[in-house]
């Protein structure tokens, strides 16, 4: 029979595979082990070593930009960051992942962090940010004020429930609705055609043009899609300031390392590159 | 020399050898065994001891179980109705560039779904080469129903039209020719002669095609988006949960799994039944 035949290929295969990554994880750890004795050697004084940092998707440029200077600052360094929306970060961070620092684009999903006695001392608010409404550059909708996103037949895009960028705009919306009558937020939210994994995701669907609308985060206009989205702003008396905590976790695998990494983001240095990606300080 | 040395020495050390030959395939079964069962253990365990059988019953279950249901009859349809006759050409009929078509087949089976869902966006998406003509017709395919459709059948044609195009070839030609001596027509002796025997090829491609289309996951989160009860299958709604409910994504994950056995008993019961016919 056919199907035997795959069959046994199969799991030829599946035991190749086994063994394929039995052998990387032995790999892995010899490899761990040789690169802390390495950077030991050469340091001196310095600690070598990976700092782990989940992060909010929102932050993606920002804290690339300041991992290149936190490993400028630490020579042996290596920092590695996770961006997914903050409630996928949590879930993971629950399921026992191995991360070093959380910073998270609400306080709901610290705080639950906070609950779980899974951070180390008390989280810090260190940057805050405004939603907006993102357009494709053509704007197929015709979306020329926020008030537009209700209209009937704009294809509207959002995250996930329980991702922040979708909790904030589910919290403006229920503002709106005070002040546009009632009916805006079910009429704006019978538009919505997809729920993206996370607020980056969702900021995408516009950039291809398959969207006619989103709600993302100021900091999301950067450079790279500034020439094929528009932003459309919130007016202030109805859009919701976003604060993000960030915090070193209990389980770090070296707390100075995650210190240092809260101290940057915070420093006066660290709020100038978050600015410089459209941020709003904490203070 | 070296050749008569290896065939002198392996007689007497064979019995050994053989033993731990077999020894050690029997250990690579366990741990394949292994490797496999502990998962799915450890999916019934978590739902046994959080309790969370109730988030299957869940409406957000039903929707993405039904539209599952819906979305991968659609595609067999497709897949068996195109499928069929474009196997049986590939299997009977030789034309000019006959090894890139055949080679054609193959490539959605080992393109990542992902770069599936990203090729169909760039073709069917708003502004893409296909969709931009549906588009001025006011036909929008993102986002819809039939975009899940058409990235399962992407994905899944493959398994039916290799497995369908291996049968057909399997079938003797003589038979064939005879029926069309004893005055059948084409179409009747292709259906009444052709399809028959090569019938368990085409129901086992039909379920491996059907598997790939259930787990589908890749080309349509990139493609088709994810809206309950439009666009979110069992695993899109798998992945949802997974943001803020992890109780209710394990309870998906047992539905599914248990859905995945009753195919594949179905599908050994079937095969066994259409072997037998064989004989």
């Amino acid at each position: 029979m056919p199907f035997d035949h795959g069959f046994r290929r199969a799991l030829a295969y599946m035991v190749c595979f086994v063994a394929v990554v039995g052998l990387a994880g032995c790999g892995v750890s010899s490899g761990g082990g040789g690169n802390s004795g390495g950077s030991s050697d050469e340091g001196g004084g310095q600690k070598g070593g990976t700092l782990t940092v989940f992060a909010a998707s929102s932050l993606t440029d920002a804290f690339g930009e300041l991992g290149k200077t936190f490993e400028e600052r630490n020579p042996g360094v290596k920092v590695r960051q996770s961006f997914e929306s903050s409630s996928t970060l949590l879930t993971q961070i629950q399921q026992g992942a191995p991360a070093d620092v959380f910073a998270s684009a609400a306080e709901e999903e610290m705080n639950t962090a906070v609950k779980d006695g899974l951070v180390q001392g008390k989280p810090e608010v260190f940057v805050r940010n405004r939603e907006v409404i993102m357009v494709p550059k053509d704007n197929p909708a015709n979306i020329q004020e926020f008030q537009d996103v209700g209209k009937p037949g704009v294809k509207l895009v959002l995250a996930e429930d329980g991702v922040p960028a979708a909790d904030y705009a589910l919290e403006i919306l229920g503002k709106a609705d005070k002040e546009y009558g009632s009916g805006f937020k079910k009429d704006v939210l019978s538009n919505v055609v997809s729920r993206e994994a996370d607020v980056r995701a969702s900021v995408n669907r516009v950039v291809v043009g398959d969207a006619d609308a989103t709600f993302g985060y100021a900091s999301d206009y950067t450079p790279d899609v500034r020439d094929k989205v528009e932003v459309i702003p919130i007016p202030p008396d109805l859009n919701i300031i976003a604060t993000y905590p960030v915090a070193a976790l209990k389980d770090a695998e070296d707390p100075d390392l995650a210190k240092k990494w809260v101290d940057l983001v915070t420093s006066q240095e660290g709020q100038h590159v978050l600015e410089k990606w459209n941020f709003e300080p904490a203070a | 020399m070296r050749r008569r040395k290896k065939v002198g020495l392996s007689p007497r050390s064979s019995g050994k050898g053989d033993r731990l030959a077999s020894g050690l395939a029997a250990a690579a079964l366990a741990l394949v065994a292994g490797f496999i069962s502990l998962p799915i253990l450890s999916l019934i365990l978590w739902t046994i001891s959080e309790n969370s059988w109730r988030a299957m019953g869940s409406p957000e279950a039903r929707d993405a179980l039904l539209l599952s249901a819906r979305t991968t009859a659609t595609t067999m349809l497709i897949v068996v109705t195109v499928g069929t006759p474009a196997a049986y050409v590939l299997a009977r009929v030789r034309f000019p560039g006959k090894r890139f078509v055949d080679a054609l087949v193959d490539v959605p089976a080992v393109l990542p779904p992902s770069a599936a869902g990203i090729a169909l966006l760039l073709t069917f998406g708003r502004f893409g080469l296909v969709g931009k003509y549906f588009e001025a017709f006011g036909v929008t395919m993102s986002f819809t129903t039939a975009a899940v459709v058409i990235a399962e059948v992407f994905v899944a044609a493959h398994f039916y039209v290799r497995q369908a195009a291996v049968g057909f070839a399997g079938v003797r030609r003589d038979v064939e020719e005879a029926a069309l001596v004893d005055g059948a027509g084409r179409f009747a002796a292709f259906t009444r002669v052709t399809v028959p025997l090569a019938f368990p090829a085409l129901v086992a491609g039909a379920v491996m095609a059907w598997a790939r289309a259930l787990g589908e996951f890749g080309a349509t989160i990139i493609f088709a988006g994810s809206f309950r009860g439009v666009t979110q299958t069992i695993p899109l709604a798998i992945f949802a949960e997974f943001q803020s409910n992890i109780d209710a994504a394990v309870a998906l994950s047992v539905l599914v799994l248990g859905f995945a056995f009753v195919v594949i008993l179905t599908f050994k019961y079937l095969t066994r039944r259409a072997t037998e016919y064989e004989d």
